[in-house]
C-alpha cells in the first residue's frame, strides 16, 4: 500500500464520521460533500469499502430509505458508537496536527 | 427492502448506463455478486451504491474508471474485503432447498414413467426396485458431481470479468458446452458403471410417487420459508 492510500485511510474515515454526524446522507452526496470541501484528490469510489467498514464497526447505521426525490437509497447516519469515535478521532487529530504542521515547515525552511 | 427487490431495482436502473459504463459496472457486478461466503443483502445494498454513484457521475462525463480507479478489479476486491460474511447459513439452506428438489424431480418423474410403462404398455416390474448400496452410491457422486460442476461454473464466470478482450460468443458456447457434457457423461457413467450391490429395495408406485411429491412440497415450503428464489 502506498504512504498516501495509508495516511489516508484514517483521516477519511474520521472526515466521514464527521460529515454524517452534521446529518443523514448517502454515499453520492458525502463523496461531493468531500469534494467541496477540496479532498478533490481521493477517487469518488473510495468511500464505499470505507462505508462498509464503518458499518461492520457499528459506528454508522446505514438504512435504506425513500428519497425526496422518490427512489429508495442507502442513507447513513451515526450511531452512539460513531459519536464516541468521532471524539476520539477529533482529539488524536487536533493532538497531532499542529506539531505535524512545525515539523514540515521546520525542514522546509532549511 | 430485502436482496431481492434491491436486485430489482438494479436491473432497471442499469438500463440508464451508457454502453462503455454499462460495460464496466456488469463486469464489477459479477465479480463482486460471485465472491460466495458474503452477506447477499449487504452486497446487492453496495452494488446499488455503486450503481446510483455511477449514474450521477456519467452526468458530467465521467466513466467507471473515473470514480472507482483505473485498476477495477483491486477496487472491487477492497469493497469484497470489507462485506460483512454471514452467507454461510443461507448456503447451507440454499444447498438443502437445491437437493430436496432435485430428489424429488428424478423421484417424481422415474415413478410417474416407469408406472406408464407398467400399465401401458406392460414394460419393467410393478413397483420400483433397486439395490440400496448402489442407489445411495449412485445419490452421492451426482450429488457431488453437481457441486463441483456449480463451483466450476462460479469460477469460469469469475474469471471471465475484467477482460481486455472479450473472448468470442462461440468459444464461450463451447466451452459451456463441454462442461455441461462431461458432468451428464459422468452421472450417466455411474449408472451405467456401477455394480449392483447392497439389499435389493422394491417399493410400489404409489409409495415412491406420494414420497416424492412430499418432498418436492418440503422444497416449496424451504423455499417459501426462506426466501431462496424469490
Amino acid at each position: 500500500m502506498s504512504q498516501r492510500s495509508q495516511l489516508l485511510k484514517g483521516i477519511l474515515e474520521g472526515c466521514i464520521l464527521s460529515i454524517i454526524k452534521q446529518g443523514p446522507t448517502y454515499g453520492y452526496e458525502l463523496s461531493m460533500k468531500l469534494q467541496e470541501f477540496g479532498l478533490s484528490d481521493v477517487s469518488e469510489g473510495s468511500i464505499y469499502p470505507i462505508l462498509l467498514r464503518l458499518q461492520k464497526e457499528k459506528l454508522i447505521i446505514g438504512e435504506m430509505k425513500k428519497s425526496p426525490t422518490g427512489p429508495k437509497r442507502k442513507y447513513y447516519q451515526l450511531s452512539l458508537a460513531g459519536d464516541d469515535a468521532l471524539d476520539e478521532f477529533t482529539h488524536h487529530w487536533n493532538a497531532i496536527k499542529a506539531p505535524v504542521d512545525r515539523i514540515i515547515e521546520r525542514s522546509n525552511d532549511k | 427492502m430485502n436482496a431481492k427487490e434491491i436486485i430489482k431495482l438494479n436491473n432497471e436502473k442499469r438500463k440508464q448506463l451508457t454502453e462503455e459504463n454499462e460495460y464496466y459496472y456488469s463486469d464489477m457486478l459479477v465479480y463482486i455478486r460471485t465472491c460466495a461466503n458474503k452477506s447477499e443483502q449487504q452486497t446487492e445494498e453496495v452494488l446499488l451504491e455503486l450503481l446510483e454513484h455511477l449514474l450521477k457521475a456519467q452526468e458530467q462525463g465521467k466513466t467507471a474508471k473515473d470514480v472507482f480507479g483505473k485498476d477495477l478489479r483491486a477496487y472491487c476486491d477492497e469493497v469484497i474485503e470489507e462485506i460483512p460474511g454471514e452467507r454461510t447459513l443461507k448456503n447451507v439452506t440454499f444447498g438443502i432447498y437445491l437437493v430436496v428438489n432435485l430428489i424429488s424431480i428424478v423421484m417424481l418423474s422415474v415413478g410417474i414413467i416407469s408406472y406408464a410403462m407398467h400399465t401401458l404398455f406392460d414394460l419393467g416390474p410393478n413397483g420400483i426396485i433397486f439395490p440400496l448400496g448402489t442407489g445411495l452410491v449412485i445419490i452421492l457422486i451426482s450429488l457431488a458431481s453437481l457441486s463441483i460442476w456449480v463451483i466450476a461454473i462460479f469460477k469460469w464466470i469469475k474469471h471471465s470479468t475484467f477482460k481486455a478482450k472479450k473472448p468470442k460468443k462461440w468459444t464461450e458456447f463451447f466451452r459451456l458446452w463441454l462442461m455441461c457434457v462431461v458432468f451428464i457423461g459422468i452421472i450417466v457413467a455411474t449408472f451405467i458403471l456401477m455394480p449392483e450391490f447392497g439389499m435389493r429395495i422394491t417399493i410400489s408406485f404409489t409409495t415412491f410417487i406420494i414420497l416424492g411429491i412430499l418432498l418436492y412440497i418440503t422444497s416449496i415450503l424451504l423455499n417459501k420459508k426462506f426466501r431462496i428464489t424469490k
